[in-house]
């Protein structure tokens, strides 16, 4: 709905300059108003055929000059209304209120991106979505990074580069990413593993943040997030963008161009072609470099597709590419060395700035191609997509001598996905979708590493089964849906030894949601969802064994003897598959100049796997903790929290706050690395039009994020070595969690933004200045694993520029 | 309608065929053994007396690597007073078969020599030269080097040791640092990755 309005906007924008030149002064204003009277602010007005659309604003005005005379369609779009259509002519000046009926279907209802012919039967409920014009002003960053703009959203940070998104609290294998509507399949068990998605190639991305999204598999226990393309046109007309990004703090420019069109005499064929390329040295901290934090990325995509009002398809292929950095200083390998470390200033191995990266790095490459196609017939709507993902992981340390060339982790994982559904037509009174979707996944250590492997061969096979439905009752809309998933591992690999090991076993299980949305008078809603979900164990956290990155502590996984390391058969382990059950109600009213929208949620995860300490053990470098893979019932509760309050006409104020509070039920206990409760302010200036300028905005934006008060004891490194040093073990009589460090203090961030439009012959302008961190403050954040080794990143400046044409 | 229709039915019929291909010739997961030269499962220190008689030798051993067995000692260094001695170190992994390359580390450290530094420590004045108590917690302090690397600095797989006078006990601990652009003159036991780090109790009789 909203995808297909933006590109009608791009393709309009196209024709504005050659519109312009004739001698055209009409003028077409007017108001677009709700059921009671109230702006529908942010609410599209396009007119058509040869005119750009307008973002109505804070009063529900709009105001087309300098137009030619003749007859037009007018379209009026804005997410949750119905669309209004109407033929107007326009001599001289025309004013126009327009009235739009609210979509209480639509509203709930994102969202992955499909045709709108048929019914959408998608169960997204609590659902926040990043357009297009967020991802505009979050251009430059990673996906991770940019996620962190939603409420509830926060992310598991490796150093300045690498951003692993969280939702309420949850991550990793929790969080299920769809991208282009196939689900992402790489390495995800490590915790500095961020997905490798380019965010360039998203016309939004929308985060599910109960577990109704049943429909896309397993492993939503957290929620889910949506990564959608652009619609591909479908009409002969070349259209495209061009991004620069510049930014100071690592001295990095991004360039992302993107150009697509229709194929002549051949109405239904559109084609697009996007690349990225992203490079960025050292980044720093208000006081010394982080050394060793650079970034290289190149990605590309390509689709090409066939769509008519009855059937369609796809073909989608995209490369992504990157390698990183990882913080020189934060090379150890042992608890003395972290002490070290932990001590120091500023890192060892501090140096000036520079583009190089050295070991310890990663280089990740994930390919993606996706085909689909969908037919509507008399009986609904049939839909099929292939997906076939090739992801390598490596990972390369500081080693002796040549070794360090050599990854010590080489990992390559390919997944076919294959998926089916049939949807019912669109109707008043209930909409049926039915499904079906099957994987095989292979994953290898490619040989070479000259190190234990940290995680075995694989092969994961899995198929499912779903049904969901949503019925319409008057103010009511009740979405009911249930799932049944398979798994099967064939695991081959080589324990602590060396020796090899092998193992097949399955596991299988039920998932189900239920919802109600209801619409209630003085423009209140409420959401209500209940959904249980369960996922089947990574192979990583049934077998791991070793250190891993900068990590200083060995992991074993669930399925590691205690006291022999003997890889055990799973059935004689007491092991249970980790089962959610997620309670999320959303709550909105809006009044004449404010809108609040407030979701409180609560997710108990029975048998949650998570890294516990255990013990210290001694080898010949030296003294380690280490952690093994261990189940427990951990409590998830905490509330968002979004308003905006439209102080004036083109002054708005839109206060943000995620509080969460995390628990490891099972041993009353903390759970480590839990995002602190975030509280943000912004204050934005809007106005369409300055000068020559159109879209116009200044904004100041205040984060405070607090301190973690709920976080598991202290113990720091020199008191697990005097302990140690008499022989005592003090994870033996207490091995609750703990932490090296102690949660650093909250901290405030300032920044500022700047951005306009300009539109000179048929191109827009797009243009952004921006200064995060912009008081320069020395910080670390709590969920940033380099927070025992160095500062934050300092104050960065950035500018981007975006051509639309 | 019939015309999308049989596109759609070419569609879905290609990628059946793709993915029988696909999953038919996948089915090689078997994992290949590693070797593991960086992998230290024993080390040895060898005492070899300089006016001559028997060596004294002792080792630290973890045979599990990265498992959670405790390294093991396999006695202490007892050694004879006012005696000089050389101290050699080998490292090996006994992982890998004693032809293999990556069977003795210690050739390996010889070879980046310019990246590694053994460091020493020793309690209760065993020693009357060096005197002191090692360079561990002071870089400054002597130790009786007799290697060093192309840049001229000391790298410690052979050094040498003046027991003392008198009867004593005490420990003795042997840092082995990856030092990669950080070794100098003055870097010390705190900069870079350890590769070893092992303490034995010391005897001069």
């Amino acid at each position: 709905m909203y995808l297909r309005k933006t590109i009608i906007l791009v393709f309009t924008l196209s024709y504005l300059g050659a519109s312009a030149q004739s001698i055209c002064k009409s003028t077409f204003t007017g108001q677009v108003l709700d059921e009671t009277n109230h702006p529908v602010i942010g609410a599209t007005v396009l007119l058509l055929p040869h005119y750009t659309g307008q973002v109505v604003d804070v009063l529900g005005n709009f105001k087309f000059e300098n137009i030619c005379a003749g007859n037009y369609k007018v379209r009026v779009q804005y997410l949750g209304y119905q669309d209004e259509e109407f033929d107007l002519q326009i001599n001289d000046k025309a004013n126009r209120v327009i009235l739009l009926k609210e979509d209480v279907k639509q509203l709930s209802e994102v969202v992955v991106n499909a045709h709108h012919d048929a019914a959408h039967t998608e169960y997204a409920n609590s659902f926040t979505q990043l357009s297009e014009k967020q991802l505009d002003e979050l251009a430059g960053k990673s996906l991770g990074e940019s996620l962190k703009e939603v409420a509830g959203v926060s992310s598991i940070q490796t150093g300045p580069g690498i951003f692993k998104p969280v939702i309420h609290g949850v991550h990793s294998q929790r969080v299920l990413i769809l991208n282009y509507g196939i689900r992402q399949e790489g390495q995800q068990w490590g915790a500095e593993h961020a997905p490798e998605i380019d965010p360039f190639i998203a016309s939004n991305i929308v985060v599910i943040k109960d577990a109704s999204a049943i429909k896309y598999g397993t492993d939503a226990l957290g929620g889910v997030i949506v990564v959608n393309p652009p619609e591909l046109p479908r009409k002969a007309e070349l259209g495209g963008t061009f991004n620069t990004i510049l930014q100071s703090n690592g001295q990095s420019g991004t360039v992302s161009g993107m150009l697509e069109g229709g194929i002549k005499n051949h109405d239904g064929w559109g084609w697009r072609v996007q690349g990225t390329g992203k490079r960025s040295g050292d980044f720093h901290t208000p006081d010394y470099s982080l050394t060793n934090t650079g970034i290289k990325e190149l990605n590309f995509s390509t689709s090409i597709g066939y769509h008519k009002e009855n059937a369609g398809f796809d073909i989608f292929f995209s490369h992504f590419q990157t390698e990183l950095g990882v913080l020189k200083g934060t090379a150890i390998s042992s608890l003395e060395d972290l002490a070290n470390a932990m001590e120091r200033a500023e890192p060892l191995y501090t140096s000036s700035f520079s583009y190089q990266i050295g070991e310890p790095r990663q280089e990740v490459s994930h390919n993606l191609l996706k085909i689909n196609g969908h037919v509507l017939t008399n009986h609904g709507e049939w839909k099929i997509q292939y997906g076939f993902q090739n992801n390598n992981r490596k990972e390369f340390d500081i080693r002796m001598g040549d070794l360090a060339k050599i990854p010590a982790i080489d990992l390559k994982l390919n997944t076919h996905t294959l998926d089916a559904e049939w949807e019912t037509l669109h109707s008043d009174k209930r909409t049926i979708s039915l499904g079906i979707s099957g994987m095989y996944q292979n994953n290898q250590n490619i040989f070479g590493t000259q190190r234990l492997p940290f995680i075995p061969n694989f092969v994961n096979l899995s198929g499912g089964a779903f049904a969901v439905s949503k019925l319409f009752l008057n103010q009511w809309t009740i979405d009911l849906g249930t799932r049944y998933d398979y798994r099967y591992y064939d695991v081959k690999g080589f324990d602590y030894k060396n020796t090899r090991y092998a193992s097949s076993f399955s596991f299988n299980n039920i998932s189900a949601s239920a919802g109600a949305t209801v619409t209630l008078p003085e423009n209140q809603t409420l959401n209500l969802n209940l959904s249980s979900a369960w996922r089947p164990p990574h192979v990583a956290e049934l077998y791991s064994v070793g250190t891993h990155q900068s990590a200083a502590a060995i992991e074993y996984g669930l399925l590691l003897n205690d006291s022999t390391n003997e890889v055990m058969n799973i059935k004689d382990v007491n092991f249970k598959t980790e089962q959610a059950v997620k309670f999320v109600a959303t709550y909105t009213r809006s009044w004449q100049r404010f809108a609040v929208e407030v979701s409180p949620y609560m997710n108990y995860i029975f048998n949650y796997i998570y890294l516990r300490p255990e013990g210290i053990t001694k080898n010949v470098r030296g003294v380690y903790p280490y952690y093994r893979y261990t189940q427990t019932d951990a409590l998830f509760t905490g509330v968002d929290v979004t308003g905006t309050w439209h102080v004036s006409r083109y002054l708005k104020v839109l206060p943000k706050v995620s509080l969460l509070r995390a628990s490891d039920v099972r041993n009353d206990d903390y759970l480590v690395f839990i995002p602190s409760n975030r509280y943000e302010l912004a204050v934005r200036y809007d106005r369409p039009e300055v000068s020559v300028f159109k879209n116009f905005y200044v904004e100041s934006k205040l984060k405070y994020i607090a301190k973690q008060y709920r976080a598991p004891r202290v113990i720091t490194v020199r008191q697990i070595l005097e302990a140690e040093e008499q022989d005592v073990d003090i994870f033996t009589t207490d091995n609750s969690n703990f932490d090296f460090m102690a949660a650093p203090s909250g901290y405030g961030l300032l920044n500022l933004a700047v951005g306009a439009s300009l539109k000179r012959d048929r191109v827009q302008y797009d243009f952004r200045i921006a200064a995060e961190n912009a008081l320069n403050q020395s910080y670390r954040e709590y969920t940033n694993r380099f927070r025992y080794y160095a500062d934050d990143v300092g104050r960065n400046f950035i500018f981007s520029l975006k051509c639309i044409f | 309608m019939k015309n999308y229709k049989n596109i759609f039915r070419k569609i879905t019929i290609s990628i059946t065929l793709i993915s029988i291909g696909f999953l038919s010739g996948c089915n090689s997961n078997d994992p290949k053994k590693e070797d593991t030269p960086e992998l230290i499962t024993k080390a040895t220190l060898t005492f070899t007396p300089i006016g001559g008689g028997s060596s004294v030798v002792v080792s630290a051993t973890d045979p599990d690597g990265d498992g959670v067995q405790d390294i093991a000692v396999d006695g202490d260094i007892n050694l004879v007073s006012d005696t000089d001695y050389t101290l050699t170190i080998t490292l090996i992994n006994e992982l890998a078969a004693p032809t293999d390359p990556a069977y003795d580390i210690s050739a390996e450290v010889a070879e980046e020599g310019a990246e590694h530094i053994f460091f020493f420590g020793w309690t209760n004045n065993v020693f009357y030269n060096p005197t002191g108590n090692g360079n561990i917690d002071n870089r400054s302090d002597g130790i009786n080097y007799n290697d060093s690397d192309e840049n001229g600095l000391p790298i410690g797989l052979s050094t040498n040791w003046s027991t003392s006078v008198n009867t004593a006990s005490g420990k003795f601990r042997v840092i082995l640092k990856h030092q990669p652009d950080l070794k100098s003159p003055t870097s010390t036991s705190s900069d870079g990755e350890t590769d070893l780090d092992i303490e034995f109790v010391i005897n001069i009789l």
